[in-house]
């Protein structure tokens, strides 16, 4: 009787395991492509924030503890400023590309006339690339503005005066990169809303819910996860964009400058503040689903 | 005579609602398309359109030199097929290492997969940029910086997961196998089918929404992507279509500072030629997309995003 359990055990942890195996079977190249091109790149770059480079040639290095890092944040003049404006920029965009790809993944979920027009407009950014090519047709310059977005009214400027209209104007370029910037956030939260069974909303609907009131109670609770994956998503995007000042100057200072360990500190700089800013906000949305458990 | 009255207004209330509904939905989509327009429409003009400020959105007529100028300056030809072979090799390379890396994270369980997948997630926050130098001097270590035109460096990630938003695929295709019924898979096993072939002849052919999706977005990252070529290309013939607009586009602007035109074989080198010459570079992804449009929608709709 006994045996005869124990066998049994034993087959199930040979099946178990053999589960595992499989699993390992899956997620081996992924496992090979992270040991190869993620955590050695990671190590030498941290290792290198930290060090010198004595000798180009066969890279030798030397260790000189935080000097790198004291030199950006204290000595060099640039990297502050440009570093504070980033993020800043990421701080203002992240939520405002969040809360427009919404409103317009709302607003073609509805069934009308010419959807599939709309919803082509809508990713037609995503098709003409995030960089170079966008860059060019929005005719965006080194300060930021706009050539051909939203623009304000000549009669309106008049009215408003130059200062006041200046700060609209500013506003409103901003709306136009955010708008260009979120096709891939629009395409997500429309999978999102599709996935939304519609008896939810007529059961609400049953009970007197207003749709203001069943956007907040059904439609923001289902999509929270793709609200989680896009503002990473957007974050991200913000960050690496190539029409970010503050990558343009690390990239300068590796490429042009040589000083790769500078360049590498920085890179870590910035990283740190992204992860803090993502572990925030995974921290808020697991409060938000406790809240919600309770 | 009240009941009419209240039938009335709310008609017109209604119709209120849905004008304003397609205004602002035609609004927002003006935002998009006007500067595509506007590149379809300079890229026709003629020399004396572009200064006539009285012709703005109507070319006196239509001047299709401008793109054959655009084909040449370009080197169309050479370029695009750089460019084929990239995008080409890498989104096939992002299908089958991503898609293989989703299942495992979707339908397994094991001991490490928390921390494994929170590897996943990190590895989407360090930007490209941060890390692209140790690993620059990583290729070179291993002989692999001029190996296929310089290509490999770029390539080779994508079939292990990473490259151009890898982990952003496996996050997507985890995301859509956790949400298909476990039932197909319960019965492949008991009719003694591999875990390889149950992934392979079942789940593969059930997931053609992810398949699309992640089709469709890796084949537009990598197209428009040239930091990295920029980067690992060191022959300036192996360079991707993309990388060939900056050059231009300084060109023009010297040009414009010097107040001086070239001639080009009967042609203006202007604006209207740099306009057709972006429209080049990304015609052949319009192109593509048109075709899987309808298809990439539907397989949006259905991609059970929301069963996180």
């Amino acid at each position: 009787m006994n045996r005869e359990k124990e066998k049994k055990k034993q087959k199930f942890m040979t099946m178990e395991r053999r589960r595992v195996m499989e699993a390992y079977m899956f997620i081996s190249p992924w496992i090979i492509g992270t040991a190869v091109f993620f955590v050695y790149a990671i190590f030498s770059s941290i290792k290198l924030s930290f060090s010198e480079i004595v000798q180009l040639k066969g890279f030798v290095m030397e260790w000189v503890g935080l000097a790198n890092y004291e030199h950006i944040l204290v000595y060099d003049i640039n990297f502050m400023p440009i570093f504070t404006e980033v993020v800043i920029d990421t701080i203002i965009n992240t939520p405002l590309t969040l809360v427009f790809s919404l409103i317009i993944a709302m607003l073609i979920n509805r069934p009308n006339a010419g959807r599939g027009f709309f919803r082509t407009c809508f990713f037609l950014p995503v098709l003409l690339g995030s960089g170079y090519v966008m860059q060019q047709l929005l005719q965006i310059d080194a300060t930021g503005s706009v050539g051909v977005g939203i623009a304000l009214p000549s009669l309106l400027q008049g009215i408003l005066g130059e200062t006041f209209s200046g700060v609209i104007q500013a506003f409103l370029d901003r709306i136009t990169l955010i708008l260009w910037k979120s096709g891939v956030q629009i395409i997500l939260f429309l999978a999102g809303l599709q996935g939304i069974s519609s008896s939810l909303y007529e059961a609400a609907k049953c009970d007197g819910a207003t749709q203001w009131e069943s956007f907040w109670k059904i439609t923001l609770p289902m999509i929270s996860p793709i609200i989680l994956l896009n503002f990473v998503y957007t974050m991200v995007m913000y960050f690496t964009s190539s029409d970010n000042a503050l990558v343009a100057y690390i990239l300068d200072q590796v490429f042009t400058s040589k000083d790769f360990a500078r360049g590498a500190a920085m890179g870590w700089v910035y990283f740190l503040f992204a992860f803090v800013m993502c572990g925030i906000v995974f921290a808020a949305a697991r409060g938000l689903s406790k809240d919600k458990e309770a | 005579m009240k009941l009419d009255l209240l039938v009335v207004t709310t008609k017109i209330k209604k119709f209120i609602i849905k004008f304003a509904y397609y205004l602002v939905l035609c609004s927002l989509s003006f935002v998009f398309l006007y500067p595509f327009l506007k590149m379809v429409v300079t890229s026709v003009m003629s020399d004396s359109d572009l200064i006539n400020i009285t012709v703005n959105w109507i070319p006196t007529k239509i001047v299709w030199g401008n793109f054959k100028v655009a084909f040449q300056e370009l080197g169309f030809k050479t370029y695009v097929w750089n460019s084929v072979i990239i995008t080409a090799v890498g989104t096939v390379g992002h299908l089958i290492s991503c898609s293989l890396a989703g299942y495992g994270f979707a339908r397994y369980k094991f001991k490490l997969k928390g921390v494994l997948f929170a590897v996943v997630i990190l590895s989407m926050l360090v930007p490209v940029q941060t890390i692209i130098f140790p690993l620059y001097i990583q290729y070179s270590k291993m002989n692999l910086l001029n190996v296929a035109k310089g290509y490999l460096p770029i390539l080779l990630p994508c079939f292990f997961g990473y490259g151009l938003n890898g982990a952003f695929f496996i996050f997507l295709f985890r995301q859509f196998f956790s949400g298909l019924p476990k039932e197909m898979e319960e019965a492949a096993k008991i009719d003694g089918c591999g875990a390889l072939r149950t992934f392979f002849q079942i789940m593969l052919p059930m997931s053609k929404a992810a398949i699309l999706v992640s089709t469709v977005l890796s084949m537009v990252w990598h197209w428009n992507d040239y930091f990295e070529p920029k980067i690992y290309i060191t022959n300036l013939g192996n360079q991707v279509l993309p990388s060939r607009l900056p050059g231009l586009y300084k060109l023009l602007n010297m040009e414009d500072s010097m107040e001086l035109v070239e001639e080009m074989g009967g042609f203006l080198f202007n604006n209207a030629m740099l306009m057709a010459a972006t429209l080049l570079v990304i015609l052949p992804i319009l192109v593509i997309y048109m075709f899987l449009q309808k298809q990439f929608m539907e397989g949006v709709e259905r991609s059970g995003l929301t069963g996180m």
